[in-house]
C-alpha cells in the first residue's frame, strides 16, 4: 500500500472545563487512503470532534493531543497556521450538517463559491465564474445561472446542500471530510445527494471521511466503517461485512433500528455495557 | 374515534396563498394507531396541527368521537386530545421543573391530587420520582421526550397526536420510546395518530398509514402491505427504497426533487 493520505494516531481531544476536564475523544487512530471511510456513532460519541481535530477546528477551550496527525505527510499539530490556512478549504473541505446555518445568509451562493476559489487559486473573475458555474453543474443544479445568483435562503434543503458540495469541491481537495451531509434532508433527497457525491469522489480519486450516526446508509455507502462509542473506536469493519460485526455495541446498534423486513416488538434496546468505554 | 372528511389547510391569500393540506381524509378507530408519512412539506405535520387547533381548518370537518371540533378548541377537547412534539430540547420550557411542567395542565383543568397524578405519570414512562425537581438541562434527550409523553397523558387523554416523537433522538433511544409508546397504548387504550419520515418507525408502531406528498394523499395502505412492499404508488416505492439504504447502481425516481 502507497503512502496513506491521512494519518492519525492516538489522536486526543480534550475540554478543560470549571468541572473538569471532559475528554471527547479518547485516543483514535486511523489510515486513509483514497477511499469512502465511515465514522459512525451516538450523540456524543466524538465523531464530530474527531473530524474537526483533523481540520484544527476544535472550538476553544479544546486541546488537541496525538501521536501523529498527518496529511500527505505534513504534520497538522505543528504546521504554521499559515500553512494550515492554506489546507483546509483548499485541499482538505468539510461539509456541514445543515445548509441553512453554513451558507452565508447575505451572499448569493454564486459569490460564495467564488470566494472560496479565489482563496485557493491565483484566478480572474471571469475564470472563477466559470469554476463556480461548472461546479454547479457538477452538482446537477438543473439552471446553473439561476442557482448561481440566489441567496440561500431562497433555494431548498437539498439545493442548499449541494451548493455547499459544490463550494467545498471547488479547489479540487485531496480529502473531503462530511459531517451528517444528509441528515437534515428528506430521505429521497439524500439519496440523490450522495449519488453526487459518491461520483465525485469516485471521479476524482478523493479520500472522503463520512460521518454519521445512521449506521444503515453510512454502511451502504462507505467502503470502511468506524464504530466509535464515548470517544473510542469499538470497531473497525468492513462496510459489506458489517452484518457479521463482533462489537456488542455495533450489534445492539444494528439490532434496535426497526425494520420493514421483521416486525420484532419490543424492539430489543441497548444495554450499555460500562467497560465499553474503558 | 377521529374522523377526519375533506379537510383542507390554506395559508395566506392571493399569490401568497399556500394549499398546506388538499382535501385529506381518513379516520381512525378507538385503539388503533395511524401513521402519516411524507416528505418535508408534505402536509404531514400540517394535519396533525390542523387537528388540535395549531393550524387553521379552511375546509372540511375534524370529528373527534362523532363530534365536529370548534374553533377555538374547548377544554374538553384538550382532556381528549394531546400532541407530543418532535423535539424535545425546544418543546419544555429550560426554566420549568419536570414538576412544575407537569402541574400545568393539572393547574388548568382544575385537577385536584396533583402531587400523586405527578409521581404516577412519571412512573408510566419509566422515570422514577427522582426526576421530579430536574430541569430539562438536566436530562438526557430521551427522557426529555418521556417527560414530554407524561405531560401529554397527564390529563388521561384518549388520543395522542405524536409529532415526529423520535427523529431527534439517537437510534438506541428511538427504540426505548417506540417501546414504551407500543406499551403506554395497549395498556391505556389509547388512539395514536404517528407523523413520521421513517416509513419503519412508522410500520412499527401503526396498523395503517397514509403517504401524503405536497398536500395530497397519495395512497392509504396497511403496514402489513408495506412489509411486503405491495405499495402500488410509484411515490410509495420510491420512499421504500430510499429507506434501505443507498444503492450505487439504480436511477432515482425522475421527479424526487422536485420539490
Amino acid at each position: 500500500m502507497t503512502k496513506p493520505l491521512l494519518d492519525v494516531e492516538d489522536l486526543r481531544v480534550r475540554f478543560h472545563l470549571r468541572t473538569g476536564t471532559v475528554e471527547a475523544v479518547r485516543g483514535v487512530s486511523f489510515q486513509l487512503g483514497r477511499e469512502r471511510l465511515g465514522i459512525v456513532g451516538e450523540s456524543g460519541s466524538g465523531k464530530s470532534q474527531t473530524g474537526r481535530a483533523i481540520l484544527g477546528l476544535t472550538p476553544p477551550p479544546g486541546e488537541v493531543t496525538a501521536k501523529r496527525l498527518a496529511f500527505d505527510g505534513i504534520d497538522l499539530l505543528t504546521a504554521s497556521k499559515r500553512t494550515l490556512r492554506h489546507l483546509r478549504g483548499g485541499r482538505i473541505s468539510m461539509v456541514m450538517q445543515d445548509p441553512k446555518y453554513s451558507l452565508n445568509p447575505v451572499m448569493t451562493i454564486g459569490e460564495q463559491i467564488i470566494e472560496a476559489y479565489q482563496a485557493h487559486a491565483k484566478a480572474g473573475r471571469n475564470e472563477a465564474r466559470d469554476k463556480a458555474l461548472a461546479m454547479l453543474e457538477a452538482v446537477k443544479m438543473r439552471d446553473p445561472g439561476r442557482v448561481f445568483s440566489l441567496y440561500p435562503h431562497e433555494v431548498s434543503g437539498g439545493m442548499g446542500q449541494r451548493a455547499m458540495i459544490a463550494m467545498m469541491l471547488v479547489t479540487e481537495p485531496d480529502l473531503l471530510i462530511a459531517d451528517e451531509p444528509t441528515s437534515a434532508l428528506d430521505v429521497t433527497v439524500s439519496m440523490e445527494v450522495l449519488r453526487i457525491l459518491d461520483e465525485l469522489v469516485s471521479e476524482r480519486g478523493m479520500g472522503l471521511i463520512f460521518i454519521s450516526h445512521d449506521l444503515k446508509l453510512v454502511s451502504s455507502f462507505c467502503d470502511r466503517v468506524l464504530v466509535m462509542y464515548a470517544g473510542r473506536v469499538v470497531e473497525e469493519l468492513e462496510a459489506k461485512n458489517l452484518r457479521e460485526a463482533q462489537h456488542p455495541y455495533t450489534q445492539g446498534l444494528m439490532r434496535c433500528l426497526p425494520t420493514l423486513a421483521n416486525d420484532v416488538r419490543p424492539l430489543p434496546t441497548l444495554n450499555r455495557d460500562p467497560s465499553w468505554a474503558l | 374515534m377521529i374522523d377526519i372528511q375533506n379537510l383542507s389547510v390554506v395559508y395566506g391569500t392571493g399569490r401568497l396563498r399556500v394549499d398546506a393540506v388538499k382535501n385529506v381524509s381518513f379516520s381512525v378507530a378507538q385503539g388503533a394507531a395511524y401513521g402519516l408519512v411524507g416528505e418535508s412539506g408534505s402536509g404531514k405535520s400540517t394535519v396533525l396541527r390542523a387537528i388540535c387547533g395549531l393550524a387553521p381548518i379552511s375546509g372540511g370537518r375534524v370529528l373527534i368521537d362523532g363530534k365536529e371540533v370548534t374553533t377555538p378548541r374547548s377544554k374538553d377537547f384538550y382532556r381528549t386530545v394531546q400532541m407530543v412534539f418532535q423535539d424535545p430540547y425546544a418543546s419544555l420550557h429550560p426554566r420549568h421543573t419536570v414538576d412544575r411542567t407537569l402541574s400545568e395542565p393539572l393547574a388548568i383543568h382544575g385537577e385536584k391530587d396533583a402531587e400523586a397524578r405527578i409521581l404516577q405519570a412519571l412512573k408510566e414512562v419509566g422515570l422514577g420520582s427522582s426526576f421530579r425537581f430536574r430541569y430539562p438541562h438536566q436530562l438526557s434527550g430521551g427522557q426529555r421526550q418521556r417527560i414530554a409523553i407524561a405531560r401529554a397523558l397527564i390529563l388521561r387523554p384518549k388520543v395522542l397526536l405524536l409529532d415526529e416523537p423520535t427523529s431527534a433522538l439517537d437510534a438506541s433511544v428511538q427504540a426505548e420510546i417506540l417501546n414504551l409508546l407500543d406499551d403506554l397504548r395497549r395498556r391505556l387504550g389509547l388512539t395514536y395518530i404517528l407523523v413520521s419520515h421513517d416509513l419503519a418507525v412508522v410500520a412499527h408502531l401503526c396498523e395503517r398509514l397514509l403517504v401524503m406528498r405536497h398536500g395530497e394523499a397519495i395512497e392509504e395502505m396497511t403496514a402489513e402491505a408495506l412489509r411486503s412492499g405491495k405499495a402500488s404508488n410509484d411515490y410509495t416505492q420510491s420512499l421504500i427504497q430510499a429507506s434501505q439504504g443507498f444503492t450505487r447502481d439504480s436511477h432515482p425516481p425522475a421527479q424526487a426533487l422536485a420539490g
